[in-house]
């Protein structure tokens, strides 16, 4: 027999092996309990309300809202720019060039953080890249960014900085005008004084 | 668990390293099997030598094979092995030119580097065509870039276009290629030619 037909009889019989072989499935991506536990401790992937408002006001493109609440909630208020992608629809293929790339950070936020936490926990068990969720979701953005608490006065410097930097993007989202200084200021009545009287007499 | 480089977790400059590595070994196995010979590679096309066809196809039948056991043991993740994208338009045109430059210069990209290392003047030209042809590309290509990005299919593979799993399209392959071996040594006895030397 020549090399060929011995080559031959060898491959033949390993396809056939491979023919017979069940389709295994790829289980390397997803990733194991413990490994998922770990990346949830870091909490790597939480984006503080404060950093969504500044992405968002300095309109950095490298980020993608997505709401991932039902159409009717997305449709009574969303943050600006974002895009609808209801946690039960998330993994239809016709959302997978947003859901699954590699270019841009989603941000997936719901009202509290359940909703977006599935989302998160489910993309990165499949292996998406890049998904992030809003830390405390639109409560805590109404709570922090949109009515930020007034501190007390005793309060140290940096929480009036902070408080300061919320409400101006308090104003920038909600459009609201600064306050106005002249119908908020108070008229105070003029303080009586004494007429001063000129020094009389003498020589003058 | 495999692959060993997986695309997106290193570096360019560790990709750029490994691929290195392995296309040393590569040229080297090309030149010990004689690939460095115009002859040989020519010999395809006039049909009193085949080896080409066998190594290539003898190559890809057993990293299929390889693939589609370590899937099976779990060692490779075939959902995460990056696939050649496929352009229907450019393929075609690119494998004409390809083809034509493999008879023309009796080199491929790979032989022609191998036989260049060898010190084959010859196999130097046919390098500094290849480059030349890069250069050329490059600077012509927003000409070519509606053909070149034409007829997009993706990242297919031919055992889900036809709907069957990887391990019977591996076992169709294999026969057909048995098949293609045994046409193509009755070729080589048909066209055999006493003229041309086996010699490097």
């Amino acid at each position: 027999m020549n090399t060929r037909i011995i080559i031959s009889i060898i491959m033949i019989s390993l396809g056939s092996i491979a023919a017979m072989l069940p389709k295994t499935k790829n289980s390397s991506i997803q990733l194991k309990a413990d490994e998922l536990l770990r990346e949830m401790k870091r909490q790597t992937y939480v984006i503080s309300a404060d950093e969504l408002a500044d992405l968002l006001i300095n309109q950095d493109p490298s980020i993608l809202l997505i709401d991932v609440r039902d159409s009717v909630d997305y449709a009574q208020y969303h943050l600006p720019g974002a895009i609808n992608i209801p946690l039960k629809e998330l993994l239809d293929p016709e959302w997978a060039p947003y859901v699954d790339q590699i270019s841009q950070k989603n941000i997936f936020y719901s009202n509290g953080t359940t909703l977006s936490s599935e989302a998160w926990i489910l993309t990165k068990q499949i292996g998406f890249r890049n998904n992030y969720i809003l830390g405390g979701g639109l409560n805590k953005w109404f709570s922090t960014i949109i009515k930020p608490e007034f501190p007390a006065t005793s309060a140290p410097s940096e929480t009036w900085a902070l408080y300061e930097t919320r409400k101006a993007a308090s104003q920038y989202f909600t459009g609201s005008k600064a306050a106005d200084k002249e119908e908020n200021a108070v008229i105070l009545p003029p303080i009586p004084r004494k007429k001063k009287t000129r020094v009389q007499g003498g020589c003058s | 668990m495999g692959p060993i480089v997986p695309l997106f977790n290193v570096s360019n400059e560790i990709n750029l390293l490994f691929a290195f590595i392995i296309g040393l070994g590569f040229g080297f196995v090309l030149e010990q099997a004689g690939f460095s010979s115009s002859r040989k590679l020519a010999g395809m096309f006039y049909g009193y030598d085949i080896t080409v066809l066998k190594v290539f196809f003898t190559a890809a039948i057993t990293g299929m094979l390889g693939l589609i056991f370590l899937n099976f043991m779990g060692l490779i993740d075939l959902d995460i092995i990056y696939i050649n994208e496929y352009y229907i338009t450019s393929s075609i045109i690119g494998g004409i030119i390809m083809g034509a430059g493999f008879i023309i210069g009796g080199f491929c990209p790979g032989t022609s580097f191998t036989a260049a290392a060898i010190g084959k003047i010859d196999a130097m030209w046919f390098v500094a065509g290849s480059i030349a042809g890069i250069f050329l590309f490059g600077e012509i290509y927003p000409l070519l870039e509606s053909i070149y990005m034409s007829n997009y299919e993706g990242a297919v593979k031919i055992s889900n276009i036809l709907g069957i799993r990887d391990g019977y399209f591996a076992l169709l392959l294999i026969i057909v290629a048995s098949i293609m071996f045994w046409i193509g040594e009755l070729a080589e006895k048909k066209f055999k030619r006493e003229d041309i030397s086996k010699e490097i």
